[in-house]
């Protein structure tokens, strides 16, 4: 297959092995790469009862065809592993990077399993991979790992690795690289961790030969060209490059969008204020920090020299601020995002994190969880340095309410009882992210039905055929009412087809940004064709992320998924909010609603995929393993 | 005369101008929240269009007829999240 390397790298940590291994062309058409490559590996070699801290649980990073491309948007690159969160199949992606670094090493993915008897962490140079000793970096955070393997190693190598929240198995932990994106959900750095492995590094100079080298360069140039224009002449607080997922706060709060006050709140002035994107500018003072060759760069840089909450570093985006600001109602901006930073130094979500410590305010509201408990913390909805301090407790795993934090809201919940559980705002054991189902109903049937990241946005995002007016036109959604946000109509149809394109961008290895900007299906084919030497219609990508999705779902039955699951709401979803946009509306239908999506998808009344879509989808060997 | 815009056929008479098109689109979202409040707050609705592949904006509009098969789409002005 051209545009990739072949093959994959087996690293089996147990025996402190490594040895490559070829990947059939088939693999590639049927799941491209990326999140369908990790999940082909799950269902290659992870057998049923595997649960996330198994030895035998199969941790893959993976890159995707278009990584390498000089294409905005394609150094996306996802990893997979059953979730500690929620113990079935999933996926995470970031960008930066690893994913093409990955691939001029030789290697389309690494693919880990095993358990190191001491900390490890693996180097892959220029095809040669080694095991090597992290001992004298357990203990340390995300980044100072990071920095001490370019000490090692060479500056040119990129790095994934996890801080001490991955190392104690918070179940939310993440995985970050060059200190400016992560691998958020799913609770894979935990994984990392109960491997002992702190960190893969790798670096090379493979060439691999794409189909069509001019074909794909005229593309790029006409894409990146588009892309590049397409904020010329707004004002500055909508422009990307200098706002990030900032400018979300203004639009997301007239359509009632925004998680308040552990979602239940329709509005916060004071919060929509302080978050603006204009106060996010001049607070945090930040510069574009681009990932390679995008023209978007959404990613920001911030420069807070003085106060105490000084740092330069990540800045937060829309998610993160989300859920550690608004839905916490704390508006200091430098304090949220220097919590927000912490996270990542610990290796903790924060969408999750936002959620967890949220939910701690509300049961310190409501008496169940007093200063004793708190080493003394007021947590205070509202009060930013609780959130700061209870980072802190969290992402090292404090003895106490700290450590049972770190297992995550429904755990927590369970254990603290007294009723903690009706506002436990999650699905599954992984919070809600930062999209308001009241705002649009598809919110809840995505949270209720992703087959890869439980209720994430992300792996789905079918929110955004409101929220940001995504719309796929080559695969028939071209425009949808505004009422309709408040409607079951053809929900099911849509959440289908917005989850199998999350899962063909996140297999080809693009990032989602680019199709709030112009970036079309046909975009999408195109490239892979011009680089996998394909000759698909934008039907056969249609095809493809069916594929997946079902591989997703087959995964997920292998592993103890059960129609059930998927109906175990938050009890916050059918609590209305008085005011706003968003005021009485509640999700009443969603269970007919997830029957009618299983059933467009081909899944039978109990979700799972029958016997006629798998034998269309030529799917019978992976059946098999269901 | 035919051409798509977001890949749905719709018919123009010949000559016409690619500004009925601006027109169409920002009527149909004029209601649309988000639209209604950057539009509150800039004056402009700040909607892209791109033709065959490339932005358009004014003073296109009124300069550029319509060709048979043209692949148009608008882009909302939002981004991320």
């Amino acid at each position: 297959m051209k545009g990739v390397c072949n093959k994959v790298l087996k690293v089996d940590l147990s025996s402190g092995t490594c040895k490559p291994e070829k990947v059939p062309d088939k693999v590639y058409e049927y799941f491209l790469g990326g999140a369908g490559m990790a999940a082909y590996y799950m269902w290659k070699e992870c057998p049923a009862g595997t649960t996330a801290f198994n030895p035998a649980n199969r941790l893959t990073f993976a890159s995707g065809p278009l990584n390498g491309a000089a294409q905005s948007g394609a150094g996306k690159w996802s990893a997979g592993a059953i979730s500690p969160a929620f113990n079935l199949n999933s996926d995470s992606a970031a960008t930066a990077s690893f994913g093409i670094a990955m691939k001029q090493a030789g290697f389309d993915a690494v693919v880990c399993y095993g358990r190191a008897d001491k900390p490890v962490y693996v180097v892959v140079d220029d095809g040669r991979a080694e095991i090597k000793d992290a001992s004298e970096m357990w203990g340390t955070d995300a980044y100072q790992t990071e920095d001490a393997i370019h000490a090692a190693q060479g500056e040119d190598f990129e790095v994934v690795s996890i801080g001490q929240a991955g190392e104690r198995l918070v179940r939310f932990a993440n995985i970050q690289t060059r200190k400016k994106s992560f691998l958020g959900r799913c609770g894979l750095g935990a994984v990392m961790g109960s491997k002992n492995l702190k960190a893969v590094a790798v670096r090379g100079d493979n060439k691999f030969q794409v189909a069509d080298p001019e074909g794909l360069k005229k593309l790029n140039k006409a894409i990146n060209k588009r892309l590049l224009e397409m904020d010329n002449g707004k004002p500055e607080w909508l422009q990307i490059q200098k706002v990030g997922t900032a400018m979300a706060t203004e639009l997301f709060a007239p359509q009632g969008n925004l998680p308040i006050k552990n979602y239940s709140l329709a509005g916060w002035p004071e919060g929509v204020e302080a978050w603006h994107a204009s106060n996010y500018y001049k607070k945090l003072k930040v510069t574009p920090w681009p990932c390679k060759h995008c023209v978007i760069q959404c990613h920001n840089k911030t420069h807070v020299k003085q106060g105490p909450y000084a740092y330069e570093g990540k800045g937060p985006e829309y998610e993160s601020f989300a859920m550690m600001g608004f839905n916490t109602m704390c508006a200091d901006v430098q304090a949220i995002s220097y919590a927000c930073e912490l996270a990542n130094l610990y290796s903790m979500d924060t969408i999750s994190l936002g959620v967890i410590i949220a939910f701690a305010m509300e049961a310190y509201e409501k008496g169940l969880i007093t200063k004793a408990d708190t080493y003394g913390i007021d947590l205070t909805w509202g009060n930013n340095e609780g959130v700061v301090e209870f980072t802190k407790k969290i992402g090292l795993r404090a003895d106490g309410i700290g450590y049972l934090l770190g297992e995550g809201t429904k755990l927590a919940a369970e254990a603290l009882g007294r009723g903690a559980t009706e506002f436990a705002v999650q699905m599954k054991g992984q919070e809600i992210a930062a999209h308001n189902w009241r705002a649009q109903y598809i919110s809840a049937l995505n949270y209720a039905t992703g087959c890869a990241a439980g209720p994430n946005h992300e792996r789905g995002n079918s929110q955004h055929i409101w929220v940001g007016h995504i719309t796929l036109p080559e695969w028939g959604i071209d425009h949808v009412e505004n009422d309709e946000r408040w409607s079951w109509k053809n929900a099911g149809d849509r959440n289908a087809k917005f989850h199998d394109y999350c899962n063909v961008i996140n297999s080809a290895g693009h990032c989602k940004f680019q199709e709030f900007r112009a970036y079309t299906l046909s975009d999408l084919t195109k490239t892979l064709n011009a680089i996998m030497g394909l000759d698909w219609t934008v039907q056969d990508l249609r095809e493809c992320g069916e594929r997946i999705t079902t591989l997703q779902k087959m995964l997920n039955v292998r592993y103890g998924w059960q129609r059930g699951h998927d109906f175990q709401w938050p009890k916050r979803f059918f609590e209305p909010v008085s005011e706003g946009p968003a005021a009485g509306k509640i999700p009443i239908g969603l269970g007919d609603a997830i029957q009618e999506y299983y059933a467009v998808r081909g899944w039978d009344n109990d979700g799972v995929p029958t016997p006629e879509l798998i034998k269309r989808l030529s799917m019978d060997e992976y059946a098999a393993g269901m | 005369m035919n051409v798509q815009i977001m890949c749905r056929e719709h018919q123009f008479p010949p000559g016409t101008k690619f500004r009925a098109v601006v027109e169409l689109i920002r009527q149909r979202l004029a209601e649309e929240p988000m639209i209604k409040a950057i539009k509150a707050k800039t004056g402009q609705d700040h909607i892209v269009f791109v033709l065959n592949g490339r932005i358009i904006r004014e003073p296109a509009y009124d300069q550029t007829e319509l060709q048979e098969g043209d692949d148009i789409r608008w882009v909302h002005p939002y981004f991320g999240g």
